[in-house]
């Protein structure tokens, strides 16, 4: 019966095309419009009909929308005085949209932008049903195919791994802890991400369900043999350009190098620092020495990443302050003095510095008051009557 | 395939949501630092520093430094000893107590006749302190539990951490109890000395726990069921 109804469809010459279509780009956008003739002679669902409907506007609006950017672009060149063929390019676009209509709008999505049609409008699912209405996946019914088919894999794995524990097991062998999957570097990918790999829409609890079940993979021992697939859903938890783009110390008159840190941030204090090397150990701090600072606390601040870094007694140390009190200030030089320092250090004590923190740079605020509350935390008293 | 009977069977429970902590301005995968140098080549030594090569590490708080001077259990004694807000004071506090233990210490050691009693005596305060918390650590504390319209004073293990805290809180508690003539330092001293001896008022205060976790063993098991 099934068999039938198929080769029936297959003969078809329009019908054969649809479903080579529809069968080679499951996800992602139809860009082709599709010929609506044989609708007034096959029996096709109206699920199908309504999809090709929506598919065809779709397409239609995406191409005036490929024209519009070709012709905007071309407009760009005249306006900029350019040749059209530099426009080609989005860095281009980018630099001519920002000098023509300059925004001091916060978020960035928010100021004007001109970017290919693909990019600003959502990608969509192209149809998951033939024309007979039948569905091509079978989580079709669930209604998030894509979601349910990726706890499926990730379940089907696990019981794979189990297999082999087994089968391992009983041949006595235990695994080798060297090829155990280092994870550490890297995170699941949030809700945001995934719904965009998926193209579909994910609910807070079936994110939840995704982390359980991926963690539960990665717990066991032989996870590294399903790497490849672990590796899709994880992203890198560290932008190491900062730590590893260290500056080259500039030259002085006196021919010593140093190094100027600016915008040292902590609390309300702001600051530049600069470090001096070769040097003996001398502090000046908006002119003065390390007694500006009133309090031992800060002091020891100031002398943390010099003492860390063996550094006390060969290095100057000149910094700029103000706003704030005491300890963000410390702090803000602080930072900077660890940032100068790089320069004049070897590469795995820079790598200490990180592990102790220096390098990172101290966000933390001071947290408001709320209303209806005493403080950023502490609640009124509260009397039942 | 039995390493995951066991797991169900045993702990069958949906593992519980995590909620990032919303006021922390760090991502919930910053960790924190390892600024002591001696525990950095600890994790050097065994390896677990290539654990973090790629994990982005919270800034050190103001209070932390590399000094050979700091010491994690005397900066956490000071926050004990502080009140509203202000430090410098309570690290005063803090130094003029380890000035007085020291003095006492010293002064014991000129007394002390042979050399094996000199040996005997120790002469670092923060080692005093850190002794005197040892000794003053509870295992054991009461909560009550309502069973029957009764309360019940059910014997329970503490954590290290929570017996840490116990601990330097009644240090704290007893160096403040006395008449309002004497100073913290003062009588602060003189309690470490005694606890550090194994004795005195707040090594009486965990015994005193702990004899009543003892009497109350017959409820310990309404910890559970």
């Amino acid at each position: 019966m099934l068999l039938k109804s198929t080769l029936k469809l297959l003969n078809n010459p329009v019908n054969r095309l649809l479903i080579n279509r529809i069968n080679s780009f499951n996800y992602g956008t139809v860009t082709s419009s599709i010929n609506l003739d044989f609708l007034k002679r096959d029996k096709t669902s109206k699920a199908m009909k309504a999809y090709l409907e929506r598919a065809q506007q779709h397409d239609e609006f995406m191409k005036t929308q490929n024209e519009e950017f070709k012709i905007g672009k071309r407009h760009l060149a005249n306006m900029m005085g350019e040749d059209p063929v530099i426009y080609e390019d989005q860095e281009k676009i980018d630099e001519a949209i920002s000098y023509l209509m300059p925004s001091a709008l916060y978020d960035k999505r928010a100021r004007p932008m001109m970017k290919p049609p693909e990019k600003i409008f959502p990608e969509r699912k192209a149809a998951e049903f033939d024309e007979t209405g039948r569905a091509h996946h079978f989580l079709f019914y669930t209604s998030k195919p894509n979601f349910f088919q990726l706890l499926y894999d990730a379940v089907e794995h696990l019981n794979g791994l189990n297999k082999f524990e087994d089968n391992m097991t009983r041949q006595q062998k235990s695994v080798d802890p060297a090829l155990r999957l280092e994870l550490s570097g890297s995170e699941w990918i949030n809700q945001d991400q995934l719904e965009l790999k998926l193209v579909e829409n994910i609910q807070p609890v079936e994110y939840r369900y995704f982390v359980n079940v991926m963690n539960r993979l990665i717990e066991h021992p032989y996870s590294f043999r399903v790497k490849d697939f672990i590796d899709i859903y994880r992203r890198p938890l560290m932008n190491q350009t900062i730590i590893l783009d260290i500056p080259k110390p500039h030259i002085d008159k006196d021919g010593k190098s140093f190094i100027t840190v600016y915008e040292c941030l902590r609390k309300k204090a702001r600051g530049d620092v600069t470090v001096r090397f070769p040097g003996s150990g001398k502090i000046l701090i908006n002119g003065q020495d390390v007694t500006y600072f009133e309090y031992d606390q800060s002091r020891e601040q100031i002398l943390f990443p010099l003492i860390f870094t063996e550094m006390l007694d060969k290095v100057d140390i000149e910094a700029n302050v103000e706003g704030g009190g005491p300890s963000g200030q410390a702090g803000a030089i602080r930072w900077g003095i660890a940032m100068g320092l790089r320069s004049f250090v070897d590469a795995d004590v820079v790598e200490k510095m990180r592990y102790a923190g220096l390098l990172q740079r101290d966000y933390r605020r001071r947290e408001r008051k709320k209303p209806g509350q005493e403080g950023a935390r502490r609640k009124f008293t509260w009397k039942k009557r | 395939m039995l390493r995951n009977i066991l797991q169900f069977t045993k702990f069958s429970r949906a593992s519980p949501t995590i909620l990032a902590n919303n006021y922390s301005q760090y991502e919930p995968h910053f960790i924190n630092p390892v600024f002591k140098k001696d525990e950095q080549e600890a994790l050097i030594k065994s390896g677990e520093i290539s654990k973090i090569a790629f994990v982005p590490i919270k800034a050190p708080r103001n209070n932390d430094n590399s000094s050979v001077f700091h010491d994690h259990r005397v900066s956490k004694m000071v926050n004990y000893i502080m009140q509203g807000g202000k430090k410098e004071l309570a690290r005063k506090l803090m130094s003029e107590t380890f000035e007085r233990i020291k003095r006492i210490q010293i002064e014991r050691y000129h007394k002390a006749q042979t050399e094996e009693e000199k040996e005997n005596i120790v002469l670092n305060p923060v080692t005093i302190l850190h002794m005197a918390i040892e000794n003053v650590r509870p295992i054991l504390m009461v909560t009550p539990v309502r069973r029957g319209g009764v309360k019940y004073q059910v014997p329970v293990p503490i954590s290290e951490q929570s017996s840490y805290y116990r601990a330097c809180k009644w240090l704290v508690e007893a160096s403040r109890e006395h008449d309002r003539k004497t100073h913290l330092p003062e009588k602060m001293a003189f309690e470490l000395l005694d606890a550090a001896n194994n004795s005195g008022r707040v090594v009486k205060r965990k015994h005193d726990l702990h004899r009543l976790c003892e009497a109350n063993r017959a409820y310990a098991h309404y910890r559970w069921s």
